[in-house]
């Protein structure tokens, strides 16, 4: 099949490999030239030009704005996507943006998932992603088949913008972990009792976690360096903000964890891995 | 002066009979027809739209609820403006906001200048608002005696935005002002301690405030009719917090008590006054 690919960063670029290597005939198009190099596949000129070659077109892009204005700007893919396309976009942005575009796109018969990911740079690298699927349950089942040469664990959560929320809702408990975690060996550092016996002695009980495992070992080898840059926690955090405000649900935790991530942005951290929450505590 | 004044809610009427009562020559505009009739009467001039009320006005004051209603008037009123208009926005929006908008209308030639207030309807029919103004010192020196007219504490704070940051510092010390004494009156009573009591006591000490005198008069009485709606105060904290979020600035008591005013809008006490802050305690406690 052919498909296509924007956004090529982290994320992106394993999992384009991934659909290549399954038999894929891979188009790309990049914001930045620079980042298409050492890729085999067919370079297109803009988003549109791409669309018009697809019947499938992967996006993992940042912001919402970026990928409203590659789904539905000037020379984006709404203006090469055939009817019967369909655009999964697996960036995690606001899920009322990914409505939005879904409504748009499908006044022109173009089908749209959200489709946001967790497992980070080396999920993607393992094609181990869990995939959580906002859109029509038939239009899933027909790209399932692409889904599975990324993760293994794709679930359908419900109509657009679904995805989007399940993946607000797994920053949350992510980031809250990782906050947790930070404190957790702030207090054993400075209670002068050794980080990784503790980290090493709660694997084992009802305390362990995947956040405990990775960020914990980051944490005890004060090792800070990106993994997920923390930048894109703290922007998540402003999508999280927002939809909670839209749905009128208190989160204290998670406004306090805010507060922890724009301290962390404010010391320049925001490129290094969000283990940094440690080096936050460590300024108080 | 020949002063255009687009808005007509709860603040923006009292605002304008004041300016007519310092005998301004007062054009109005709103967007509902109706609520111009008591500025009619009181003798101002009305507009069919904000291009017909800053014909020939030098200054032009706005009063509305969010940014994109601000620049939506304003857009409005600029094909009517003459040279030099100064257009001075009263209501509270984001201070980037307020930046950009300043930037459009400068290319424009109209001078925009952000002058948030505070003091409720009260200070408003009063003629007592604190006014916090950002912008240039023309634009500033054009407004003033229009400011006079409204209220009484008038600071030009600085440049474009300056007015809105000082609205929004505002809102963090009057929301967390509020919580803060609701939180004192939910302790006292869970220890079975008279709250008046206890808020006679601390008006003599370092916890006086304003806010503990009037708001927490009115949480006694459980008086939760607006006076500033929560809503309003929820929507103010989110420009707080969307600020803080885009400057890296850790705000952990903002943080807490924007989530508490949002608990507020979600569970139906968002057109209470924001000392309803106290229900929300209550049923946190058990008290309710």
């Amino acid at each position: 099949m052919k498909v296509g690919f924007i956004g090529l960063g982290v994320m992106g670029r394993p999992m384009a490999l991934h659909l290549q290597r399954a038999g894929h005939e891979l188009h790309v198009w990049a914001r930045r030239p620079a980042s298409l190099e050492g890729l085999a596949a067919t370079v297109c000129a803009t988003p549109a030009e791409l669309g018009r070659q697809c019947e499938v077109v992967f996006t993992v892009i940042t912001s919402s704005a970026d990928v409203e204005a590659v789904a539905l700007g000037p020379d984006g893919l709404s203006a090469g996507m055939a009817a019967g396309s369909v655009l999964v976009d697996c960036s995690t942005i606001a899920p009322d943006v990914a409505r939005r575009i879904a409504a748009r796109l499908g006044e022109q018969g173009i089908h749209m998932l959200d489709a946001p990911v967790s497992g980070g740079a080396q999920g993607a690298i393992d094609a181990t992603l869990a995939i959580m699927a906002g859109g029509e349950a038939a239009v899933l089942e027909r790209v399932r088949p692409l889904l599975a040469c990324l993760g293994q664990r794709i679930v359908h959560i419900g109509p657009n913008g679904a995805g989007q929320v399940a993946k607000a809702c797994n920053q949350m408990i992510m980031v809250a972990a990782i906050q947790a975690t930070a404190e957790a060996m702030r207090l054993a550092a400075a209670a002068g009792v050794d980080c990784a016996r503790v980290k090493q002695a709660l694997a084992g009980g009802s305390a362990a976690s995947r956040v405990l495992d990775v960020m914990g070992e980051r944490m005890v080898k004060r090792d800070f360096a990106a993994g997920i840059e923390a930048r894109l926690h703290h922007k998540d955090f402003g999508l999280v903000r927002e939809a909670a405000r839209q749905s009128g649900v208190p989160m204290p935790l998670t406004a306090a964890v805010d507060q922890q991530l724009n301290s962390l942005m404010a010391q320049g951290w925001g490129r290094d891995d969000t283990a940094s929450l440690l080096r936050v505590l460590e300024l108080a | 002066m020949k002063i255009a004044f687009l808005g007509l809610g709860i603040m923006g009427r009292p605002m304008a009979l004041n300016l007519l009562k310092g005998g301004h020559d007062v054009t109005v505009w709103a967007r509902r027809a109706e609520s111009m009739l008591p500025l009619q009467e009181a003798g101002a001039d009305t507009a069919t739209s904000p291009a017909e009320a800053v014909r020939g006005a030098e200054l032009v004051i706005s009063m509305v609820a969010d940014a994109p209603d601000v620049l939506d008037v304003l857009r409005q009123a600029a094909p009517g403006a003459s040279a030099g208009l100064v257009a001075v926005d009263m209501s509270t929006i984001a201070p980037a906001a307020a930046r950009n908008i300043h930037d459009e209308l400068a290319a424009l030639g109209i001078d925009f200048m952000d002058a948030p207030v505070s003091g409720g309807e009260v200070g408003a029919i009063a003629g007592t608002l604190s006014i916090m103004a950002g912008g240039s010192e023309a634009a500033f020196a054009r407004a003033q005696p229009a400011f006079e007219c409204m209220g009484k504490n008038i600071v030009h704070v600085g440049g474009s935005g300056a007015g809105q940051v000082t609205k929004a510092a505002n809102q963090i010390v009057t929301g967390m002002g509020v919580l803060a004494v609701a939180e004192a009156f939910a302790f006292a009573a869970k220890n079975g301690v008279d709250r008046s009591k206890v808020r006679e006591a601390l008006l003599g000490g370092f916890a006086y405030s304003k806010i503990l005198e009037n708001h927490g008069q009115r949480m006694l009485d459980r008086n939760f009719k607006p006076g500033f709606k929560s809503w309003m105060h929820e929507k103010d904290l989110n420009i707080v917090m969307q600020t803080a979020h885009e400057l890296g600035l850790c705000l952990p008591g903002s943080a807490a008590t924007a989530q508490m005013f949002n608990a507020m809008v979600g569970s139906g006490l968002g057109e209470e006054d924001s000392i309803a802050v106290l229900k929300l305690l209550e049923r946190l406690s058990g008290q309710a």
